[in-house]
């Protein structure tokens, strides 16, 4: 592992002087912007980079913006407060990610915009991939995975692994092995075809209209199944099954163990 | 005279100081790189932090005219573009365990190729434990603008890969892929 070097401390130290307080040892890779009208609280051994695209953390008036320690951000990322946004410890944070507790912002300075914010709260040990969007009121707990590409603006729940937009949790954070591809991401997909559904269920939501359960509908969904997962269900686990969400936990019951991928 | 009209031995004079200047510029801003193949070019100046091995082909073009490439390899990380790759403005390649992309890929702008989930960020003393999975881009595949490839992934050679897509796993070779997470479309 390299040490800073004095140059790279010190230029460090410069673009991050408006912040309100910087913790030890932060590390920057390129010029990013920071614009600071209400305070700006920096944990040790921050890293930010700037390139090839700029980042930008900005602070509005009377906001809050709060990033704990060892937190990681890639480049071209936008993180904007005009009223509390909070990243906990060791969280690490892809490239191209916005995260704002607003609609939307104008330029720095400009009085004019009115702010309808909600705080922005996301945990320690996060991983955020690539690409993400995070807009006002979402929370992510502890340990929570978002994959690249995804908008949450919702409620993440600890250690969960989320993705799509907008987010939807996909199975647990960590589990490495095809996680795109666990029974969740692809069983509404399945339900809409085999219960001649008009669009894809929500899981977590949506009971199942008995008008569609019949025998044939059940008998499809069965033979689908073991083609896509290889699992073979008995009509009977499945049949007591009231929400969509029973049908996806007994099919994740059903799955073998996940070897991790070579 | 105009450009249109040139005879091809009159634009080809024309064009060689951008040549020239394109070939200087793989020896000036490429040099922290390992190794470098012959006849490889850079277009404006692209951003190499090699704390591990960068290797580049022959016949490589770089773009970074609109937006600087990032090319960074962490202490054990292993970069390998092979010959006649052409990368576009923008794009990040960073490599913790190993980057390898085959020859004659294509790789659109602002794409990320990162084996881990924070790019570029190669040298962080006790930081957070970083978890780096290899990526392998077969020889001859295509990825469109804006596509950002996962850490583990493996594309096959010759496949193509849409615009705005995040490819996570395994893409066959010889398939058109697209979506969030790629899924194959059609063969190519």
């Amino acid at each position: 592992m390299k040490t800073l070097s004095w140059w790279d401390a010190f230029r460090a130290r410069r673009w991050l002087q408006d912040c309100t307080s910087v913790g030890t040892d932060p590390y920057l890779i390129g010029k990013p912007t920071i614009n600071v009208d209400g305070e700006m609280h920096i944990g040790k051994c921050f890293s930010l980079a700037s390139r090839p695209v700029a980042s930008h953390l900005t602070a509005g008036q009377g906001a809050i913006l709060r990033i704990g320690d060892h937190v990681s951000i890639g480049s071209g990322a936008g993180i904007a407060a005009f009223q509390h946004v909070s990243i906990g410890n060791d969280t690490q944070i892809g490239a191209f990610v916005v995260i704002m507790d607003t609609n939307f912002h104008g330029a720095p300075g400009d009085q004019s915009v009115q702010h309808d914010c909600q705080p922005v709260q996301i945990g320690n040990g996060c991983r955020i991939g690539s690409r993400v969007t995070i807009t006002r009121g979402a929370v992510i707990g502890d340990g929570a995975e978002i994959l690249a590409g995804s908008v949450v603006s919702s409620v993440i729940p600890p250690g969960a692994c989320a993705a799509g937009a907008k987010a939807r949790i996909i199975g647990r954070a960590g589990d490495l092995a095809s996680r795109w591809d666990s029974a969740a991401a692809s069983l509404p997909e399945l339900l809409m075809n085999s219960l001649n559904l008009s669009s894809p269920p929500d899981l977590d939501a949506s009971r199942i209209p008995i008008d569609r359960w019949t025998d044939a509908s059940v008998r499809d969904l069965l033979d689908a199944l073991s083609a896509r997962f290889g699992v073979a269900l008995d009509r009977i686990s499945i049949d007591q099954s009231r929400t969509f969400a029973e049908i996806a936990a007994a099919v994740e019951q059903a799955l073998p163990e996940r070897s991790p991928r070579p | 005279m105009s450009q249109k009209n040139a005879s091809p031995l009159m634009s080809r004079l024309q064009a060689a100081p951008a040549w020239i200047r394109s070939r200087l510029g793989a020896y000036i801003w490429l040099r922290h790189c390992d190794q470098i193949g012959a006849n490889t070019r850079t277009f404006w100046r692209p951003n190499v932090e090699n704390h591990g091995r960068i290797m580049i082909g022959a016949r490589v073009r770089l773009n970074s005219h609109w937006a600087p490439i990032e090319l960074a390899s962490g202490p054990h990380g292993v970069i390998d573009i092979a010959d006649g790759v052409y990368i576009n403005y923008g794009s990040i390649i960073s490599a913790h365990e190993r980057v390898r992309i085959g020859a004659n890929v294509m790789i659109g702008n602002y794409c990320i190729v990162a084996d881990t989930e924070v790019p570029a960020i190669v040298d962080r003393p006790d930081g957070p434990s970083i978890s780096a999975r290899p990526i392998e881009i077969g020889d001859g595949a295509w990825l469109a603008t804006r596509v950002t490839v996962l850490p583990g992934s493996k594309i096959g050679a010759g496949a193509v890969i849409a615009a705005g897509s995040v490819v996570s796993g395994d893409i066959p070779p010889g398939m058109v892929a697209g979506g969030i997470p790629a899924r194959v479309l059609r063969a190519v």
